[in-house]
């Protein structure tokens, strides 16, 4: 491990350099567009409370009113020095961390820009928990799919077919979940389908060695229009097969109390606490066991691996048809926030998923630190609209994506992803 | 036969005939024999997938245990489901035998008997375009995935000239397709110098660019200059005459097949002539074979990676323009997008065809036939046309993976020709 750690920790001062400066830029454009902008007798509210107060609701929080140049001031000289300190001292360690700090308080003082009253917008307020709740579904299937990503590519396949694998476990999770109203049913389903297109995917790129990202984009491929055609074939005439229903949330007692943090980690569906639970499981079973040596071993150099006596292709299968059983429960989750299944609706998660674990650098922790970025950017470029913010929906909704181009264009070949990563391995 | 193609015939009359001979000679280690067994094996996953959810089949199976039907019955009805689709596919996208005989002895009818033909070559035309682009990237070993969004750029940008701007035929055509090329162009050249300069991987680059693509074009048909005025809808200005490929033989022929049909072959003869004849295909040629080698011998790696991405998305974005000027003549929130969308289609047909010009000109043909049977399937039997999108993954499937298809037609242990062409991983 203190080998690829420390390969991995050599880091090039030119890129470091450029990441400080596009974290300057979005503080400078934080102070000029949104501190400046806003009008100084302007404030911005802050609501703790959730939307739904059902039986479980969490301790009462009064309203935090800020005013709102002063506070996108504050926070804007705050990304700006954070910018400054990566640019002058070029930290080994933690880059990435601050480029994610400066990124969410980029989010915050878009809001507290948007929110400001007087102004524009007919809602006056940002609601913190509701926005958290919200952009907490999205980030669930990304955490799901970056996990699978994880699981494939530190045994060195390329899982691009995350996409696909959501797709099916989202087809097949509706189906169980509308017949057996028990998403527990749906989970194993989502489970088995995503695990079954990782076998396929293993199937062609271990034993045929056909090229991975070929054979995941046709998976991908296949999967969308197999899944609108059974939609046609199936769901239309027989839809008590896709009723749809949402998963219920199961609230721990006590911590679900807690403001802000109680309904957003604690009041969720099984899904979510599944997602924590496997969040824990994968970063030990990696980093701290023996498989997860053996696993590093095989991505990073399987040839060596192979010598001192580990299976690879053995490793690679059960690697890949874990991610892939992952993938599709991250699939049925999708369903089960949705309600219902149609066809496309996954709009590329997939893929998002994958950019999160380039930019979390294939480590389960920096994943899910990824998926919570992208997750509200997704999240708010549906809700700024409320905002009445003076640009169309459609660029809003460019943003994630833009986002990721930067990240990935920013930040990739600095990160260094596993050795054997794509490479298809012959036993000699 | 790859090597015997790619590389400059020997001068010797003798060993080019012999050359040529080995070229078409259709044993089982030729690749056209494993093409057409994928087909083939591409049609069996089809018909699969139809006895599988086709509710008369399925009962006629079930009545061999139930109401004790016989097993021949089974089987005749499965014959008959299946073989209607493939009858109807064929009617549909070639030519219907009824149609064809009444006309030949009466004379009448040909505009009927000729539909199916046009309507695949309509289909076919900027299928051919795109999937050259994406052949000429893969034959660099850069992975276009972005060809739809490409397409649907230079569509745009195409049809806000066709549409915005007036002049005479003579100068607005070709301006248009110009327009159109440009279009696409822009959308290649950003993910190509980001992979030259940052070397941030393409494929994700290209994906994340897809969806940035779709949310522009959202907002250009919904937004005043390029929105059909007095509409609320998702849909543009409609492209001047002089700006449309018209139809070959006339609007009066019912025919769609257009002019478009002499940019792709126009479009085919570049594509040969720069990859076979053109130094600088040359060199793109080897950078995708051997990037090493041509570091050494002095080819400016990062100005191909560039080149290359502008003329493959160029080619991509006069696609969309060819297809928004010849079929609909105006662009709406749907263009070109979708699982099924042109640009995922063009990436396997470029497998298909192997990224030779003469092998997606084929390819194209064949996809489009699919694409086109497909809706007439749906027309007379109800499968839905997906079935289609799904045979077409399954054949390239089993193309990208021939020694799958050799051991399944047990043909002899002869050197399979691989599909030559590897993605690099996300290190690269």
């Amino acid at each position: 491990m203190s080998v690829i750690e420390s390969t991995a920790a050599v880091v090039s001062n030119r890129r470091v350099r450029v990441i400080a400066v596009m974290m300057g830029v979005l503080g400078v454009f934080s102070l000029i567009v949104f501190a400046v902008g806003s009008p100084s007798v302007a404030h911005s509210s802050f609501l703790f409370n959730p939307v739904n107060l059902s039986e479980s609701a969490p301790w009462h929080v009064g309203t935090l009113t800020l005013n709102s140049r002063l506070a996108d001031l504050v926070l804007a000289l705050i990304m700006i020095g954070l910018a400054v300190e990566t640019y002058v001292r070029r930290p080994a360690r933690g880059v990435m961390v601050r480029f994610g700090g400066v990124a969410v308080l980029f989010l915050l003082t878009l809001l507290i820009w948007a929110a400001r009253t007087p102004g524009p917008s007919p809602v006056s307020f940002v609601n913190l928990t509701a926005l958290l709740i919200g952009s907490s579904e999205v980030t669930m299937v990304l955490v799901f799919g970056s996990l699978s990503g994880v699981m494939c590519e530190r045994s060195g396949v390329v899982n691009i077919a995350i996409e696909g694998q959501f797709i099916g476990g989202a087809f097949v999770g509706s189906m169980l979940a509308s017949t057996t109203h028990n998403f527990f049913y749906a989970a194993i389903g989502g489970a088995l389908i995503g695990g079954a297109i990782g076998w396929i995917l293993a199937f062609f790129a271990l034993r045929y060695l056909s090229d991975q990202i070929i054979v995941g984009v046709v998976l991908v491929t296949m999967l969308g229009s197999l899944s609108s055609y059974l939609n046609l074939q199936v769901f239309t005439p027989f839809p008590q097969y896709n009723t749809g229903n949402l998963a219920p949330n199961l609230a721990i007692p006590l911590l679900s109390k807690i403001p802000v943090l109680g309904p957003v980690l604690f009041n969720q569906s099984g899904f979510f606490y599944l997602m924590l639970v496997l969040i824990g499981v994968i970063s030990f079973a990696l980093f701290k066991t023996r498989y997860g040596l053996h696993v590093r071993a095989v991505g990073e150099h399987p040839r060596a691996a192979a010598t001192v006596g580990i299976d690879v292709v053995r490793v690679r299968y059960i690697n890949v048809i874990l991610g892939g059983a992952i993938a599709g429960i991250g699939g049925v989750a999708f369903m089960a926030s949705q309600g219902q299944f149609q066809p496309n609706y996954t709009s590329g998660l997939g893929y998002i998923a994958l950019a999160a674990m380039i930019f979390g650098r294939w480590r389960p922790s920096g994943a899910v630190v990824a998926s919570v970025i992208f997750g509200l950017s997704v999240y708010l470029s549906y809700t700024l609209t409320s905002y009445q913010v003076p640009v169309s929906l459609y660029i809003l909704q460019m943003f994630p994506y833009l986002i990721t181009i930067a990240v990935v264009a920013g930040l990739i070949g600095r990160v260094r992803a596993p050795a054997a990563d794509g490479v298809a391995y012959q036993h000699d | 036969m790859s090597e015997v193609a790619t590389e400059p015939a020997p001068s010797a009359p003798s060993s080019a005939a012999s050359a040529a001979r080995r070229r078409w000679r259709l044993n089982s280690r030729s690749p056209i024999m494993i093409t057409f067994y994928a087909l083939l094996l591409g049609l069996v996953v089809g018909a699969l997938v139809i006895i599988t959810t086709t509710p008369a089949v399925l009962d006629a199976w079930r009545g061999i245990f139930h109401s004790g039907g016989g097993i021949f019955h089974a089987l005749k009805v499965t014959w008959d489901n299946v073989g209607a689709a493939y009858r109807a596919m064929f009617n549909g996208s070639v030519v219907n035998p009824v149609s064809l005989w009444h006309s030949v002895t009466t004379g009448q009818n040909w505009e009927a008997t000729l539909t199916p033909l046009s309507e695949t070559l309509t289909y076919a035309t900027p299928l051919i375009i795109t999937s050259l682009g994406v052949g000429i990237a893969f034959q660099t070993g850069l992975f276009n995935i972005g060809a739809n969004g490409q397409a649907v750029l230079g569509g745009v940008a195409g049809a806000m000239f066709g549409s915005m701007v007036h002049m005479p035929m003579f100068f607005h055509l070709p301006l248009t397709l110009l327009c159109g090329f440009a279009g696409g162009a822009i959308a290649g050249l950003v993910p190509g110098v980001l992979k030259a300069y940052t070397g941030a991987h393409e494929v994700i680059v290209t994906i994340m660019f897809n969806y940035v693509i779709y949310a522009f074009l959202l907002f250009s048909v919904l937004s005043t200059p390029f929105q059909l005025p007095g509409q609320q809808n998702d849909i543009s200005r409609t492209i001047d005459p002089s700006a449309q490929l018209h139809p070959l033989f006339g609007v009066a022929s019912g025919l769609r097949v257009n002019y478009g049909v002499v940019v792709a072959a126009l479009v085919v003869a570049f594509a040969w002539w720069f990859l076979e004849r053109s130094s600088m295909g040359f060199d793109f040629r080897v950078t995708g074979a051997n990037p090493a080698a041509a570091k050494a011998s002095g080819i400016n790696a990062k100005a191909v990676i560039i080149l290359v991405f502008v003329i493959s998305g160029g080619l991509s974005g006069l696609a969309g323009i060819v297809q928004a000027a010849s079929t609909t003549h105006y662009i709406d929130g749907g263009f070109l997008i979708g699982s099924a969308g042109i640009g995922f289609t063009a990436i396997t047909v470029a497998l298909l065809g192997r990224n030779k010009p003469g092998g997606i000109v084929w390819a194209s043909l064949l996809f489009a036939a699919l694409g086109v049977g497909g809706r007439a399937m749906q027309g007379a039997t109800g499968i839905p046309l997906d079935l289609a999108s799904v045979i077409q993954s399954a054949i390239v499937l089993f193309v990208a993976t021939p020694v799958l298809v050799k051991e399944i037609f047990r043909l002899k242990s002869a050197p399979v020709a691989k599909l030559e062409l590897a993605t690099k991983g996300w290190g690269a």
